[in-house]
């Protein structure tokens, strides 16, 4: 996707995370699970990494976007909920640890006007404290499956209807 | 006597504590505290050092390239291996892109709304904007209409309740000085550069495979130009990304510069505040004749100090009496004891908390107080930065660095020694970015040239082989990070990383005090700040915010909602 005239991604699957953070990472860690599953053409897998601003792009050429990230919000570890936020303020408040906050860039979306794409986001739960680790903890890695297996669903539903 | 704590102090989430006490309006004295942990060297430890990069670079999501830069960097001089010219460029074009991006994202995304208000402008009158806006550039958006269609957007989104980004403002604070319209033209380009930045970014993905976190490689650049082949770098590519500069530069000149010297314009009171520390250091880069040909950085390396621009000291990475780390107010021990400093390669990282549970009231700033450590150059604290930059190439007698520092201090009407305070800090940094756009085109008609003379060489072969490396040895990886001096050091035994540390901009800026007690840049820079209401510090976050503070890859914090906290006690 290098030029700007180029056509919308349907729909964009973002994982998002710090996959130096453990747990942290896991939406990252479902993101290269889904690079790996059989997806419609039209769906892009995008390693969102710790992006930030850097994401506003590709979120903006997408007809759909479909966030992963992780969320401390005391449930057990590995439960995912699925969300439809708008505003920032819809968001789990302790959803991201990223240095600029996904939360932020889609309030500077709203801002900028044009075509807001749908956002479903689907926030797996994990503990509080992360140790510096390149490693998920067990509930984390046995949530990979599940978590894939509702994103391509929901991908493929996108399309087929 | 009153301690007024900051913490968050980030704009938009924050890893950063600051506590100042105010005594009759002006600040008197500063700490600084990152708040949360962060080691890199458990995750590195053991690794082979040709995939270092890849790990650092996600220490951030705002600076990823110059992480992934000072990693190969510390590799390669670690093993004494130089990359072709095209490989330099490249990286050069990669910098230049991450500071083009980032120091516009900085000054309207993270600074800007310290000086503009957002309230302010929604009662703005959109013609008289309009016809602010024509004298200040040629920028084509400057109609009424779309200064009015624009408030009325910003109207609807303050309406809904919903500030989200401008939900920590202290808007109509006394502190803000700027015209209604100015405020207007602030947002406005707030917005278009939100759109802008998302462009020029592009160039990493073309060059470095993909965004973020794009691909870097020991010994070149992992891209192969062919002009014909569609899966190379090819002439369409090439094409592209001429434009994306050529739109880059526009904006820069056309909208950064202008309003960076109107908002400067209402504030130059803010030339006499926040100069903090006396002492400069900058590592330079962008080589145009190699990496090892120091002389022939378009940002110069050097030391300054006591604010003698006469003289620049040099700076040397891999002398383990200049730069050392302290932790006598830091979270770690060293196996040495607490007073003693440490050179990178012999770097320690044991955690050592000795700090109350959060939350807190107070940090013991007489024990320790951060989970920075404290680097020193020669004992000296030092400010890195733009400012850094700009001074010690200015110093060093840097032409382009000259005119552009120069056209702009007799625009704004003040002496050089207006330079060292938060607004000299602002400017340097946009007065940098100039250059940058000029310097991104030479960088790619000089790769242009080499690829149609029949150079394309991205790669310094035979470099890759563990079989080939000494079975110890030593390197170390200087950049500067938009925010300042960054260096990554790495200790290579039996083909494997033995120790690697990082010491951050953030970390020579961000750090507690030294075991002689001074004070690091940011602490010192607050030393006699005026603080109009002690409920709403505005001007502790100009000054801070003025070095671009990004503690992500220096420590890190859960905040649990990413809103300033002010703790107001009154001794």
């Amino acid at each position: 996707m290098t030029n700007s005239t180029s056509e919308k991604t349907k729909v964009l699957i973002l994982g998002i995370g710090n996959v130096l953070m453990g747990d942290e990472g896991i939406g990252v860690h479902v993101a290269n699970a889904l690079e790996k599953a059989v997806l419609p053409d039209g769906a892009q897998v995008l390693d969102g990494g710790t992006g930030s601003f850097l994401l506003l792009g590709p979120m903006q050429n997408a007809e759909k976007v479909i966030l992963i990230d992780a969320t401390i919000d005391g449930e057990t570890a590995g439960s995912i909920r699925r969300l439809t936020p708008r505003y920032s303020s819809d968001y789990p408040a302790t959803l991201t640890a990223h240095d600029i906050g996904l939360k932020d860039l889609l309030d500077a979306f709203y801002l900028t006007g044009g075509d807001i794409p749908e956002v479903s986001l689907y926030a797996i739960s994990i503990p509080p404290l992360q140790d510096m680790s390149t490693e998920l903890s067990p509930a984390l890695r046995n949530a990979i499956p599940g978590a894939a297996q509702l994103v391509r669903d929901e991908a493929w539903d996108a399309f087929v209807s | 006597m009153t301690r007024v704590v900051v913490d968050p102090v980030t704009r938009i989430e924050g890893h950063l504590r600051i506590e100042a006490t105010i005594e009759g309006g002006k600040i008197t004295d500063a700490y600084s505290s990152g708040t949360m942990v962060r080691g890199f060297e458990k995750i590195l430890k053991d690794r082979d050092p040709r995939e270092a990069w890849a790990f650092v670079e996600r220490a951030c999501g705002v600076c990823t390239t110059v992480h992934a830069l000072a990693s190969v960097r510390s590799v390669e001089d670690a093993l004494k291996i130089t990359v072709p010219q095209n490989a330099e460029l490249v990286r050069n074009l990669m910098f230049c892109t991450q500071y083009m991006q980032d120091h516009v994202v900085h000054f309207y995304h993270l600074h800007a709304l310290d000086w503009v208000d957002v309230v302010s402008a929604l009662s703005a009158d959109p013609k008289a904007t309009s016809d602010l806006a024509k004298t200040l550039s040629n920028w084509p958006k400057t109609s009424p209409g779309y200064f009015s269609d624009l408030q009325k957007r910003l109207k609807a989104f303050v309406d809904s309740g919903q500030l989200g980004i401008f939900a920590n403002g202290y808007w109509g604070h006394p502190a803000y000085k700027l015209p209604k319209e100015v405020n207007l033209i602030g947002v406005a380009h707030y917005l278009e550069a939100l759109e802008w930045q998302k462009e020029i970014v592009k160039v990493h993905t073309i060059f470095g495979g993909k965004n973020p976190h794009p691909n870097y490689l020991v010994g070149g650049v992992p891209c192969s130009f062919n002009i014909n082949d569609v899966n190379a770098v090819n002439t369409e590519k090439l094409n592209f990304v001429s434009k994306l500069l050529k739109d880059a530069a526009d904006f820069i000149e056309q909208v950064y510069i202008p309003d960076l010297m109107a908002i400067a314009g209402f504030y130059k009171d803010w030339a006499a505040i926040g100069g903090g520390l006396k002492n400069y250091m900058a590592y330079g880069d962008l080589p145009t004749k190699g990496y090892g040909d120091v002389d022939s950085f378009k940002f110069q390396r050097g030391a300054i100090l006591d604010r003698d621009l006469t003289k620049v000291y040099d700076v040397n990475g891999r002398d383990e009496n200049e730069i050392k780390e302290y932790i006598s107010h830091s979270w770690y021990k060293y196996e040495g004891g607490d007073a003693v400093g440490l050179h990178p390669w012999k770097g320690e990282t044991e955690f050592n908390f000795t700090g109350p549970k959060p939350p807190y009231e107070q940090l013991n700033v007489e024990g320790k107080y951060s989970w920075l450590k404290t680097p020193r150059w020669k004992e000296h604290p030092m400010e890195v930065g733009p400012l850094a930059r700009a001074l010690v190439a200015y110093a060093k007698g840097n032409k382009e660095v000259k005119e552009v520092v120069d056209e702009a201090l007799k625009k704004l009407d003040v002496p050089i020694t207006a330079l060292f305070s938060t607004l000299g800090r602002t400017a340097a940094r946009g007065l940098e970015t100039r250059l940058i756009a000029r310097w991104a085109r030479g960088f790619f008609d000089e790769l242009i040239t080499n690829i149609r003379g029949g150079d394309v060489s991205t790669y310094a072969k035979g470099s890759w082989e563990p079989a080939n490396w000494p079975s110890q040895c030593e390197g170390v990886g200087l950049t500067e990070a938009p925010r300042g001096a960054l260096a990554h050091w790495i200790r290579i035994k039996d083909r494997k990383i033995d120790n690697y540390q990082l010491v951050v901009p953030s970390t020579w800026n961000a750090s507690p005090r030294d075991p002689q007690g001074n004070r690091s840049a940011y602490e010192e820079s607050l030393i006699g700040t005026p603080v109009a209401k002690n409920d709403e510090p505005l001007e502790i976050i100009r000054t801070i915010h003025s070095f671009d503070p990004c503690l992500a890859c220096a420590v890190h914090l859960y905040d649990p909602d990413g809103k300033h906290v002010h703790q107001i006690q009154v001794n």
